[in-house]
């Protein structure tokens, strides 16, 4: 494994893989930086650089884009109070306090070191804890395989914040976009209603290109302009200095000096990014949650304490690391990020899944060298720049919104050099916007349109062995899965329901 | 009762799934598959039938609890002519990509699209915005067509 591993880390510092690395990492910093711009947006923008590469080194600049997007929204949440990313978010509450009290250097270095020891243990979770998972898999028959995509979906249906029935239609809405075409199994044409256009069904990546980056952009269009330049929150902040100089050793020790802190943030955002489609946006929250708790001081999180950055930014980073076991061992995304990555693969012709580690083992290690590489890039990025990333925030909408919607149409258009995957970028921008309006989640629409082939064959096959239904539930992991998957379906229900009875509690009249 | 917006998306799904369900059934049968093309497709139409029900049961379920006369909350204004506009920008330019080409369409269109989201005002923001579209378009086709020998759209008018 470590000689394997050697092998990788050898082969990714050659210039033609570390070039395309530190260009993923660099635009994932900025892109992470960047209010606004998610990390899924950052690399959909960069997938079509990835077609004209080999595949590792198209891997090496994803895995930078999301391990540095993962790192750069800090900057943004210490300096300006506005987290970069989803996954920032939590980093504000303490990081813009203790930047604005006269410590922005800690703050940030805080943040980046955290970024750095979580990421690096969410590593070793990824290279010890893969293939040992993908064996497992492996043992996996399509019984197993169909219950373990059923309990992703009714996990991430029940995360959706806005409302359990409309996660599950999204899910639903997801799976059907899969149907539409001719049958993996005997080819037959569905639903296409006599059009050529559709006779194919529609390409994945269009279809998440579309629905993510039309929806984002077109939300950030219709919001009214709130200009908040560095420099509007520098006269307003006049102890915000610009110095970001700190002693080093100073900071890392304030972090390893909190060993269970760390390794606990790291194991909640490794976890948060094992589990399908939740990304880091729920494990930097939840971390910094479980840190309040366990925490001897818990009145004083949000006032600018070391332990609520260091939460935050060791669970985001972490989360890389657990999103990308999902996406080796099972060939199920972790998140919308991942997906795209699952997508670039297949474009490649690599078969992600439990045969990859074993199959393709210099391009397995080669990602796991690019993640620990990238971790040293984000670190040396952002010394050189945390400052300058700021200034980066300037980029006005009206100059961003059409580069990345060419780069989106350039994106949809290589994949097969024809003009109809960028109508169905453009049919499904619509889809997605519209959707989003209507407050339905799209991470369940878009992990039901990842596995929703994976479903179907699975189900066929199984049901081919043996036309026995109950042996979805009477195989021991495939009846644990679906009962986890039932589990999950009550728990949310019952979390909604207790929502809604506490929220109607808190709006009855208080006579 | 006026239906809300839950609901309205609620009915349109459950007639999706239906009108498809029923489609399921004209499938053919294959002789080798014990359960044909459309026996897939017709649980996850179920599903979303069901769905769409509740979604439109739990709206108006919602609607009846709510008081009639408490005032919608305040929303912040939305530029939804804006975003219309946008769309139509980028359908416009999806049209014109394989008439005029890459190239000549990509500057279009990048200059459309600053211009309608943020007007310039003197000839010197104008030019910024000239540059901006030029520059994009230039740097894009010398990347992917030169660099990573990606292919980009050729215009059947300009052969460009």
């Amino acid at each position: 494994m470590f000689e394997l591993l050697g092998h990788g880390l050898l082969t990714v510092l050659q210039w033609n893989y570390l070039v395309p690395l530190f260009a993923g990492t660099l635009i994932g910093v900025v892109g992470g930086a960047l209010p606004g711009v998610t990390i899924t947006m950052t690399i959909i923008v960069i997938l079509p650089f990835t077609y004209g590469l080999d595949p590792l080194q198209g891997l090496a600049a994803m895995t930078g884009v999301y391990v540095g997007g993962s790192a750069g929204g800090l900057v943004t949440a210490c300096l300006l109070g506005i987290p970069g990313t989803p996954s920032a978010i939590a980093t504000t509450f303490d990081g813009f306090p203790m930047a604005r009290g006269g410590a922005p250097g800690r703050a940030i270095w805080l943040g980046v070191w955290s970024s750095f020891f979580g990421g690096l243990i969410g590593g070793l979770f990824l290279i010890l804890v893969t293939g040992p998972l993908a064996a497992i898999a492996l043992q996996f028959g399509p019984w197993e395989y169909f219950s373990l995509f059923v309990l992703a979906m009714a996990m991430v249906a029940g995360l959706a914040e806005s409302s359990f029935i409309k996660g599950l239609l999204s899910t639903a809405i997801g799976l059907l976009i899969t149907v539409i075409g001719t049958d993996p199994i005997g080819s037959v044409p569905r639903f296409t209603f006599g059009s050529e256009f559709i006779s194919g069904g529609f390409p994945f990546l269009p279809v998440l290109i579309g629905i993510f980056a039309f929806a984002q952009i077109m939300s950030d269009i219709e919001k009214p302009a709130v200009p908040k330049t560095p420099e509007a929150v520098l006269a307003t902040q006049p102890s915000l200095g610009v110095s970001l100089g700190v002693s080093h050793f100073k900071v890392i020790g304030e972090i390893l000096g909190r060993p269970f802190l760390l390794l606990w943030s790291t194991v909640v955002g490794i976890l948060i990014g094992v589990l399908p489609a939740i990304g880091g946006s729920a494990a930097n929250m939840l971390a910094y949650d479980q840190a309040k708790k366990f925490s001897r001081h818990p009145e004083r999180f949000g006032t600018g304490v070391p332990e609520g950055i260091i939460a935050s930014e060791s669970s985001n980073n972490a989360n890389v690391g657990g999103s990308l076991v999902t996406i080796m061992a099972f060939g199920i995304p972790g998140d919308a990020v991942t997906a795209v990555m699952l997508g670039a693969m297949t474009i490649h012709g690599i078969q992600s899944g439990p045969l990859f580690v074993s199959q393709q083992p210099a391009l397995a290690y080669g990602i796991y060298a690019a993640y620990i590489l990238a971790h040293l890039l984000m670190v040396l990025i952002l010394a050189a720049g945390a400052l300058f990333m700021l200034q980066i925030t300037r980029v006005r909408l009206a100059v961003l919104a059409p580069v990345v919607l060419v780069l989106c149409v350039i994106g949809a258009y290589a994949l097969n050099n024809t003009m109809q995957s960028v109508y169905v970028l453009l049919i499904f921008g619509v889809f997605g916007y519209a959707l989003v309006k209507g407050g339905f989640p799209l991470a369940p629409l878009i992990l039901g349109l990842i596995l929703g082939d994976q479903i179907e064959i699975n189900l066929i096959r199984a049901i081919m062995t043996d036309d026995n239904p109950l042996l979805f539930f009477t195989r021991p992991i495939s009846g644990a899965l679906l009962f986890c998957a039932a589990l999950s379906v009550a728990l949310a229900v019952w979390q909604h329901m207790r929502h809604r009875a506490r929220t109607a509690r808190e709006e009855a009249p208080d006579f | 009762m006026r239906l809300g917006r839950d609901s309205l998306a609620g009915l349109i799904f459950f007639a999706v799934s239906l009108i498809l369900l029923v489609q399921s059934f004209g499938l053919p049968q294959l002789p080798l598959v014990p359960v044909g093309p459309g026996f897939y497709p017709r649980i996850v139409l179920i599903f979303m039938a069901v769905t769409s029900a509740a979604l439109v049961v739990q709206d108006l379920l919602a609607r009846r609890a709510e008081p009639a006369d408490v005032p919608a909350p305040a929303q912040p204004q939305r530029a939804y002519g804006l975003v219309a506009l946008s769309f139509v920008i980028v359908a416009l330019y999806l049209v014109l990509l394989p008439l005029l080409g890459y190239r000549i369409a990509t500057v279009l269109f990048v200059a459309a699209l600053q211009a309608t989201l943020e007007r310039p005002t003197t000839w010197q923001q104008w030019a910024i915005l000239a540059a901006i579209a030029i520059a994009t378009s230039a740097v894009t086709y010398l990347v992917f067509e030169r660099y990573l020998t990606v292919l980009l759209p050729r215009g059947s008018w300009t052969d460009w």
